[in-house]
C-alpha cells in the first residue's frame, strides 16, 4: 500500500495542456447544435420570422398601395420577427434549464468547475447564433415580402431610413431576448417555468401595462423588455409612443443585463 | 489523493455530513460505504465543488478541485446516472466534455472502445438502459485518463457481467497507482472491491479501516459449540489458547476449525451436540455499525441534546 506510484496528472494524456476558456466555448458550440431542439428552434424561428413577413406583405400589399390603409408600408418589412421572438426564448431557455431538467450540468460543471467560463461560453454561444440567424431571418423576410411590395409599386428600398438598422437590429434583439430567457432559466432552472415566465413578460405584461391609466401607464410600457427592446428591429414601430429604437435597445440592454448579474450571482453561488 | 478536513454541509439546518476528516490514497480501493441518505453523494459532490460546503474544506492532489488546472486530467467522475441530455449521441456528450478540457476527439473513441460502447456511439442517449448509461458514465471518468477516480454507485442498474467488469477496472486504476474512491449501500460489494473502507451513516464517519481490519473487527468467524457440560468443554478449550466467549447457552470459539475444535474435546471425552463453523456476514456487521449510528442520534434528540 506504500509503494504505490504516484501518478503525474500531466502524463500520457492526449494533448495534455491547461483548460482555456476557448475549450468551453467549443464545448459549449458542440452541446447547442448537439440536440434536436436546437435543429428546431431555429428551423421555427426562421419559418416564423422569415415566412410570416413574406405573408403579411403579399396579403396586405394591395390594401397598403390603395392608400386607405392605416399604417405605415415600412411597418411590415419585419413584421413576422414579433413570433420569431418565441424561438429565440425557447433557445436561450432551453440553453439552460435543460441542463437542470436532465442533470447534465454535473458533468459539465465537473470538467468545467468555474462557472464563470461555462456561463460565459454560453451567453457568447447563444448570443452569436441568435443574432446571425436573427439576422439572416429578418433578411429573408424582408426580401421575401418587398417583392410583393415591389409589385404594387410601394416597395421600399434597403436605403430606406431605418431598414439596415431594423434587420441587423432583429438579429441585436434576438440575441438579447436568448439572453434574458437564459438569465431566468438560470435563476428557476426549469424549462416550463422559465418560458413562462419570459413569454408572459414579453407577450402579455408588456401589452397589458397599456392599459395603466396616466403617465405611469405610459412609462411602464416603454420600460418593458419586449417594448423597449424591439423598437430596434422594426423600419418604422407600429406604436408611436415607444421609444427611440437605440434609446429603447440601451434600456433593454441592462435589462438584460441586470437579469444575466442575477443569473450569474444564483449561478455561482448555488450547488449545482 | 483526496482530503477531507471538517468537511460539513448542512441543508436548511440539518447535517447531511456532519464534521468528516477522511483521506483517501492513491494505489488502492476506498471503498465509501453507507445506507441510502447517510452523505455519500453530497460528500462527493463537494469534493467536485458542486455542492459548497458549509464549513470545512475538501482538496484534491492538495487544492481545491475549482482551481484544477485541467479538471478531467485530475479527477474523472460517476455521479449519477444518466446525468445526459436523453436527446443528444452518447459520443456527441463525450465530445462535448472532451473539448471543454481540450482532450483530442481520438480519445473519446477510445473510452468508448473501453467501455464497449462503440457500437452505440451514435445513439441518443435516451434510448440508453440504466446498465449502458452507466458505463457512458465510466467513459466519461477516464476521458483525461485521471489519476483521481470518483465513482458514485457505479454498479447500479449494471448486470452481473457489468458489475464484474467495474470491479475489476476499479482494481486495475488502483493497481495503476491511481486514487479509487467508489460508493456503494452494499456491503457485499465493497467487500469484493476494496481494499480500504470508509464508513459513513447519519453524516459522520464510522468507520476508517482497511477491509481486512474491518473484517477482523467485524465479521470474524467463529465455531459455535454447544454441550451440556458447557463449563467444562470452555476449560478445555481456554486450557488450549483458545478464545471462547459465552452467549447464552452456546459457546463461540475463535482460532480453531471445526475439526480442531471437536478433536480437542473429544480427547478430553466431553459431549457435543454442536459444532458448527459460523461466518457472519459483513452486510449483518454493516447493518448493525449503521443501525447503531441511526440509535445513537435518536439517543441524542431524546435527550435534548441538538445532534
Amino acid at each position: 500500500m506504500t509503494d504505490t506510484v504516484v501518478l503525474d496528472p500531466y502524463r500520457n494524456v492526449p494533448r495534455a495542456r491547461r483548460q482555456l476558456w476557448a475549450h468551453a466555448l467549443r464545448a459549449e458550440w458542440i452541446k447547442f447544435r448537439s440536440v434536436r431542439s436546437t435543429t428546431w428552434s431555429t428551423i421555427a424561428l426562421f419559418v416564423l420570422g422569415a415566412g410570416l413577413t413574406t405573408l403579411v406583405c403579399a396579403t396586405s400589399a394591395a390594401w397598403l398601395a390603395s392608400g386607405r390603409a392605416d399604417e405605415s408600408v415600412a411597418s411590415f418589412l419585419t413584421w413576422g420577427m414579433m413570433f420569431a421572438q418565441v424561438g429565440a426564448i425557447v433557445l436561450g431557455t432551453l440553453a439552460v434549464t435543460s441542463e437542470y431538467g436532465t442533470g447534465t450540468i454535473r458533468a459539465t460543471l465537473a470538467a468545467t468547475p468555474r462557472r464563470g467560463a461555462v456561463l460565459a461560453a454560453k451567453a457568447v454561444v447563444l448570443a452569436g447564433t441568435l443574432f446571425g440567424v436573427g439576422t439572416v431571418t429578418a433578411v429573408a423576410g424582408y426580401l421575401g415580402g418587398n417583392a410583393f411590395l415591389d409589385a404594387e409599386g410601394i416597395g421600399v428600398p434597403v436605403t430606406h431610413e431605418g431598414v439596415l438598422r431594423a434587420l441587423v437590429g432583429s438579429g441585436l434583439y434576438l440575441a438579447g431576448l436568448g439572453l434574458l430567457a437564459a438569465g431566468v432559466g438560470l435563476l428557476v432552472r426549469h424549462t416550463a417555468a422559465a418560458l413562462s415566465i419570459v413569454l408572459a413578460l414579453v407577450f402579455v405584461v408588456g401589452n397589458m401595462v397599456m392599459l395603466l391609466p396616466g403617465a405611469w401607464g405610459e412609462w411602464t410600457t416603454k420600460l418593458m423588455p419586449g417594448n423597449a427592446g424591439s423598437g430596434v428591429a422594426q423600419v418604422e414601430p407600429f406604436n408611436p409612443l415607444l421609444l427611440d429604437p437605440w434609446t429603447g435597445f440601451a434600456v433593454f440592454s441592462a435589462e438584460v443585463a441586470a437579469v444575466l448579474v442575477a443569473g450569474w450571482l444564483a449561478f455561482t453561488r448555488r450547488d449545482a | 489523493m483526496i482530503v477531507a478536513h471538517d468537511l460539513t454541509k448542512t441543508f436548511s439546518g440539518k447535517a447531511a455530513v456532519d464534521r468528516v476528516d477522511f483521506t483517501v490514497e492513491p494505489g488502492r480501493v476506498t471503498g465509501f460505504l453507507g445506507p441510502n441518505g447517510a452523505g455519500k453523494s453530497t460528500t462527493m459532490r463537494m469534493v467536485l465543488g458542486l455542492d459548497r460546503p458549509t464549513s470545512g474544506s475538501v482538496t484534491v492532489n492538495g487544492h481545491r478541485y475549482v482551481d484544477s488546472p485541467a479538471p478531467l486530467r485530475e479527477v474523472g467522475a460517476l455521479l449519477e446516472a444518466r446525468a445526459v441530455h436523453p436527446g443528444r449521441r452518447a459520443r456527441d456528450h463525450l465530445r462535448v466534455l472532451a473539448a471543454s478540457n481540450g482532450i483530442r476527439v481520438s480519445r473519446v473513441d477510445e473510452v468508448l472502445e473501453l467501455v464497449g460502447l462503440t457500437a452505440v456511439a451514435g445513439q441518443r442517449v435516451g434510448r440508453f438502459s440504466l446498465g449502458m448509461g452507466q458505463r457512458l458514465g465510466i467513459a466519461a471518468a477516464l476521458l483525461g485518463d485521471p489519476p483521481v477516480v470518483v465513482l458514485d454507485e457505479p454498479v447500479n442498474g449494471l448486470d452481473p457481467e457489468g458489475i464484474r467488469w467495474v470491479r475489476h477496472l476499479a482494481r486495475d486504476l488502483a493497481r495503476e497507482g491511481r486514487t479509487v474512491f467508489v460508493s456503494s449501500h452494499l456491503m457485499s460489494e465493497m467487500a469484493l472491491t476494496a481494499d480500504h473502507l470508509l464508513v459513513i451513516g447519519r453524516g459522520r464517519v464510522l468507520a476508517d479501516c482497511p477491509m481486512s481490519q474491518f473484517v477482523a473487527d467485524h465479521a470474524a468467524s467463529y465455531v459455535r459449540v454447544r454441550s451440556p457440560r458447557r463449563a467444562d468443554v470452555a476449560d478445555v478449550l481456554r486450557a488450549a489458547g483458545l478464545d471462547v466467549i459465552r452467549h447464552g447457552d452456546e459457546l463461540r470459539v475463535c482460532g480453531l476449525d471445526t475439526a480442531g475444535v471437536g478433536d480437542l474435546v473429544g480427547r478430553n471425552g466431553l459431549p457435543l451436540h454442536e459444532l458448527t463453523l459460523v461466518s457472519p456476514s459483513l452486510e449483518d456487521a454493516f447493518m448493525t455499525l449503521t443501525s447503531s449510528s441511526v440509535e445513537y442520534a435518536a439517543h441524542r434528540q431524546a435527550a435534548g441534546v441538538t445532534p
